[in-house]
């Protein structure tokens, strides 16, 4: 019985140890409120990646603990609830259709191109922070590519009593919310999405800026800001 | 007529609580660009500038600030701001939220803002700005614990700031009204000889109220001028 004990408790301990450096957070699926803004009449559909049904994000914080970020089928709740929002009609599209069958004007591919976080240890602050990049491709109805554009999205959280957990949860929630506002002020303007309505094929629209992430990353806001900061644009 | 034993028992129970509020000094001050006032039915919004633009307002500073703004007799009607966020989504949104009241002419263009400003009767938004941070510390204080019992040592303290500006906009003029600035300084000393005794400044509670008696000063006093 003893050697059992000598056994079981040292493993036991350790398992502890272990799982105590092992952070995990599922993100339930966000919703958005209904934005304040006129449809733009067209039909569009959209094709979602795999990883947008189910992303998960592992991380290792050097020296510190390990994170992963199930962010679920919530990018691709926001995309079909947003879309849902900014077109008058919105086909999603299943992994075995054909867009070339489909009757829509364009075609919209999202994508994440990157996701980070920091935590309050790296930051030396009392927040998380989240940034996403998306990237939307749209396509006119004959297949050709009109536009690229990367939105760089942030979210930042104050760590609570109910811990880093939540806390990291509401920074994601925050920097898609803040995708989907950048969205819904630009993607027309960026895009000229609206142009290939009625299935006319258009000129491709220019490539905008990359907002590189790193850039986000020491200045949050900063470049988007300047632009979308203020209801002047 | 009150017991001796009772009466001496009240006087350390107030010094006890004297001592244990610590060490806070505040400074409020306010400087005011228009006419302010507020009529039956109209409310205020509180809001954190962005954090896009490095503000690091806490949360529940502003639930405190929307609380202390509502309470008592005389308190205002206060809108959530996560509603009122919610309502005029994306409009107040950290990215897209208006920096200055210039922009606010051309947000109540947008379709459907004015209309949802004027359902809520919204007639102040208050921007809040700052945190509250730790300046400064020192001391020593070292606790161990053995099969015959444990206990603490030592004297620690520490200093906090709490430094926040509303800014108050007019949404009737679609201007500032002005601005209400608080900055508590709060010093808490932690002495222990076997049992640690805090003495816990409540910096950051009375820059909260505070500020939130000058700002409801400040919104409400034109009204009888």
């Amino acid at each position: 019985m003893k050697a059992i004990y000598r056994t079981v408790l040292p493993g036991v301990l350790l398992s502890g140890l272990i799982t105590g450096c092992a952070s995990s957070v599922t993100l339930s699926t966000p919703t958005i409120p209904e934005p304040l803004l006129e449809k733009i009449p067209m039909s569009v559909g959209v094709r979602m990646p795999a990883n947008f049904q189910h992303f998960v994000h592992e991380e290792k914080v050097y020296g510190r603990e390990e994170w992963t970020i199930d962010l679920g089928r919530s990018n691709a709740a926001l995309f079909e609830q947003l879309f849902s929002y900014m077109f008058s009609d919105v086909i999603v599209l299943g992994p075995d259709d054909d867009p070339q069958l489909m009757p829509f004007d364009a075609l919209i591919e999202p994508s994440i191109d990157a996701f980070e976080f920091s935590t309050p240890e790296q930051s030396s602050t009392e927040a998380f922070a989240v940034w996403i990049r998306y990237r939307l491709k749209v396509f006119d109805r004959q297949g050709k590519l009109v536009s690229n554009w990367p939105v760089a999205a942030y979210g930042k959280s104050q760590t609570t009593t109910m811990g880093g957990s939540s806390a990291l949860q509401r920074a994601a929630i925050l920097a898609m919310r803040d995708a989907a506002a950048l969205m819904i002020m630009k993607f027309d303007d960026v895009t000229r999405i609206s142009s290939l309505a009625g299935g006319a094929a258009t000129s491709p629209a220019p490539t905008p800026v990359t907002d590189e992430l790193i850039e986000n990353k020491e200045n949050p806001g900063s470049e988007d800001s300047a632009s979308e900061g203020s209801t002047d644009d | 007529m009150i017991k001796p034993d009772k009466l001496r028992f009240l006087a350390l129970s107030l010094l006890a609580a004297i001592i244990a509020a610590g060490c806070v000094t505040s400074t409020v001050v306010d400087t005011r660009t228009g006419v302010t006032g507020i009529n039956e039915g109209e409310g205020v919004v509180i809001m954190a500038k962005s954090y896009h633009l490095g503000n690091e307002t806490e949360l529940k500073y502003i639930r405190c600030i929307e609380d202390a703004l509502a309470r008592g007799r005389d308190g205002l009607r206060v809108i959530p701001h996560a509603e009122f966020v919610d309502s005029l989504f994306p409009w107040f949104e950290p990215r897209t939220a208006p920096a200055e009241t210039k922009n606010l002419a051309k947000l109540m263009d947008r379709p459907g803002v004015a209309e949802r400003i004027a359902e809520q009767n919204v007639r102040y938004i208050i921007w809040l700005d700052g945190d509250t941070d730790r300046v400064a510390g020192g001391g020593s204080l070292s606790c161990a614990a053995g099969p015959g019992g444990g206990g603490c040592f030592g004297f620690a303290w520490w200093q906090n700031d709490a430094d926040y500006d509303a800014s108050v906009w007019d949404l009737h003029g679609l201007e500032s009204a002005g601005t209400v600035s608080a900055d508590v300084s709060g010093t808490s000393f932690m002495p222990a000889l076997v049992v640690p005794l805090p003495f816990i400044a409540r910096t950051q509670a009375k820059a909260c109220r505070s500020l939130a008696d000058q700002l409801h000063a400040f919104i409400v006093q034109d009204e009888s001028a």
